[in-house]
């Protein structure tokens, strides 16, 4: 792709990109990463996909039930549209599992594109753990439906040490069935995390949060839209925004409730944390209600650690930055106890804690 | 082991501790008493090294350190411990976590051996037990949807586990029903009366001292001690009032 055509910042949906950050690793050399892909992977059974610059790569992996196959893009998202070629699928069969499914993006410099699919028939589980390492720019079209009763549980975590990450996600959670898609943001990538999920049968959950932590002059974002069109739905979107430095990082989330999507219980979630007072954290939340029978909780807040507790700590023997990083950490766990296999949740804590260790 | 010289310390600009001294030595236990506004709370923070509350002139030495030199967590790992009278609420950090990243960090800060997390969880129930607090409490968040008691009850057990030469308690007994003050008291007494620990206690009321008998009692008022006796005194500012000893 020699063009690109982005949206750009005067569009109300892409007012805190950082598209520059996107063309500058789109355009960056390919170079050897110095990093071995099978360290990339969690010590925990299941099956292996690798992904280096968006290519399959089979030594690395064993994929077990998730096939590697070309799809086209069926979305107008000005990214995900792009995320054509190779890519994974994973279709499961009415009341079949598949845990504990690894997937690795390894990037070495420029652009890779790579779509995926998920379809989970009625009363399916799959757990997934996605990480993205490496530089460049990684782009992702997630297509996910699923079937009555089925459960998907899907955790990313972005520890790119530069270039740039961006995610679409779109899903489709049918009659009783529950999506909960957890995401990191800690590496020194910039980032576009961006949803939209709709909850389209009765008694659906969804629930897409996590944390994104910035330093330096790095950007990172979250964009997600949850839309309720049928009764009783219950939506979560629990984020956490961390930024020190000069950096900025910004969460935008939106609940639609359709006409007649009664009993919806929505819940929003937007907290930020500034490291120093000259980083950014953008907050934007949205609720656009169009039934009577609702309870949409939201809260929005930006401050900085809370100075009592601070002192609290050093006088019982924490030293400052020890302190700092107890408190931090502390603000970030909420968002990743929703993980439910303990060694990602684990895995996940641990990668915010080195994120912490070198910001503070 | 303590040793106040002349402090004056100011908040906001404001002086507020104007020539202070005092001097407590092992095996003794003061109360500092005094009207609200007279520099109480301050002391407490000023001798805890809380940003924002500085020294301006005057020493102070805990054993025969110069104590104003010290960062808040050296005069911690040093064997002072500051109770507070608002114990802060911590989300997400667990009582467990913060106390075993305490006495560890106390214990590298001194160059002793680390506890394991198995040696930590025994001393740390063996503590709450003592204090009548239940054991899961310990797994809480710091103080999160605590009572005012159980929040005090948890500063005496944290005071239980680090194990101070000096414990600064402000306005321990401020909140407390009957029970939780007899307990709090009782654990002041089983923690700190020793001949090599001693105790300032800063309050408003007399009615910790019906649990903690204190060797010597001051009064604070205007930023310095106007007055020191022995217990007796405690009891004559509370049928008199400050209004007339301050004066």
């Amino acid at each position: 792709m020699t063009v690109l055509d982005l949206p750009s910042a005067r569009q109300e949906a892409w007012r805190w990109s950082d598209m520059e950050a996107l063309r500058a690793a789109a355009a960056s050399p390919q170079a050897p990463a110095g990093i071995n892909p099978a360290d990339l992977f969690l010590d925990i059974d299941g099956p292996r996909l690798c992904f280096v610059d968006g290519v399959f790569e089979p030594a690395h992996s064993r994929p077990g039930p998730v096939e590697v196959t070309r799809q086209i893009a069926a979305t107008d998202h000005p990214l995900g549209s792009l995320a054509i070629g190779e890519g994974w699928a994973l279709h499961l069969g009415a009341e079949h599992a598949a845990t504990c499914i690894q997937i690795v993006h390894l990037g070495t410099g420029g652009e890779n594109h790579v779509p995926a699919r998920i379809l989970l028939a009625d009363d399916a589980v799959a757990t997934l753990v996605e990480t993205f390492a490496g530089t460049g720019w990684a782009n992702r079209l997630t297509a996910i439906a699923l079937g009555k009763g089925a459960r998907l549980m899907r955790s990313v975590r972005l520890v790119q040490t530069g270039g740039f990450v961006s995610i679409r996600d779109e899903a489709e959670i049918g009659e009783a069935a529950s999506l909960v898609s957890i995401f990191l943001g800690a590496g020194g990538m910039g980032s576009r995390i961006d949803g939209a999920l709709t909850l389209t049968g009765k008694g659906a959950f969804a629930e897409m949060g996590g944390a994104l932590l910035t330093s330096g002059t790095q950007r990172q974002e979250a964009a997600v839209a949850v839309r309720h069109e049928q009764i009783e739905g219950t939506s979560r979107q629990i984020w956490r925004a961390v930024a020190a430095d000069q950096s900025v990082a910004s969460l935008a989330a939106r609940v639609e409730v359709a006409r007649g999507a009664q009993q919806t219980d929505g819940e929003q979630s937007l907290r930020g944390l500034l490291l120093q007072r000259t980083a950014t954290v953008n907050l934007k939340p949205e609720l656009e209600i169009f039934a009577d029978d609702v309870k949409c909780a939201h809260g929005a807040t930006v401050g900085e650690l809370d100075r009592n507790a601070l002192f609290y700590l050093q006088s019982r023997g924490i030293g400052e930055a020890q302190a700092k990083a107890l408190l931090t950490h502390a603000f970030v766990t909420d968002a990743l106890a929703r993980i439910g296999e303990e060694p990602v949740r684990e895995a996940f804590a641990a990668d915010a804690a080195a994120w912490l260790e070198a910001a503070l | 082991m303590l040793n106040i010289q002349n402090l004056h310390a100011e908040v906001d600009g404001k002086e507020i501790l104007k020539g202070l001294s005092l001097s407590l030595n092992a095996g003794e236990v003061h109360a500092i008493m005094g009207p609200n506004g007279a520099g109480k709370s301050t002391l407490g923070y000023v001798l805890g090294g809380r940003n924002g509350y500085a020294a301006t002139s005057g020493s102070v030495t805990f054993d025969g350190q110069d104590l104003l030199e010290l960062e808040p967590h050296e005069r911690a790992a040093a064997g002072l411990f500051l109770g507070f009278q608002y114990p802060v609420e911590i989300p997400g950090v667990s009582n467990v976590q913060f106390l075993r990243e305490a006495a560890n960090a106390q214990r590298r800060n001194r160059g002793e051996a680390q506890l394991s997390g198995a040696e930590f969880l025994k001393l740390a129930r063996a503590q709450a037990a003592a204090l009548g607090m239940d054991a899961e409490m310990l797994k809480r968040p710091v103080n999160v949807g605590f009572s005012g008691g159980e929040k005090k009850r948890n500063e005496m057990v944290q005071m239980g586990i680090l194990n101070p030469k000096l414990a600064i308690l402000d306005e321990t007994d401020s909140g407390l029903d009957i029970d939780a003050l007899k307990a709090v008291g009782e654990g002041i007494n089983r923690i700190m009366r020793a001949p090599d620990k001693a105790v300032l206690l800063i309050t408003h009321y007399q009615r910790l001292l019906d649990y903690v008998q204190p060797d010597f009692v001051h009064v604070l008022a205007g930023g310095r001690i106007v007055r020191s006796g022995g217990p007796e005194l405690a009891l004559e500012l509370e049928r008199e009032g400050y209004g007339a000893l301050a004066a």
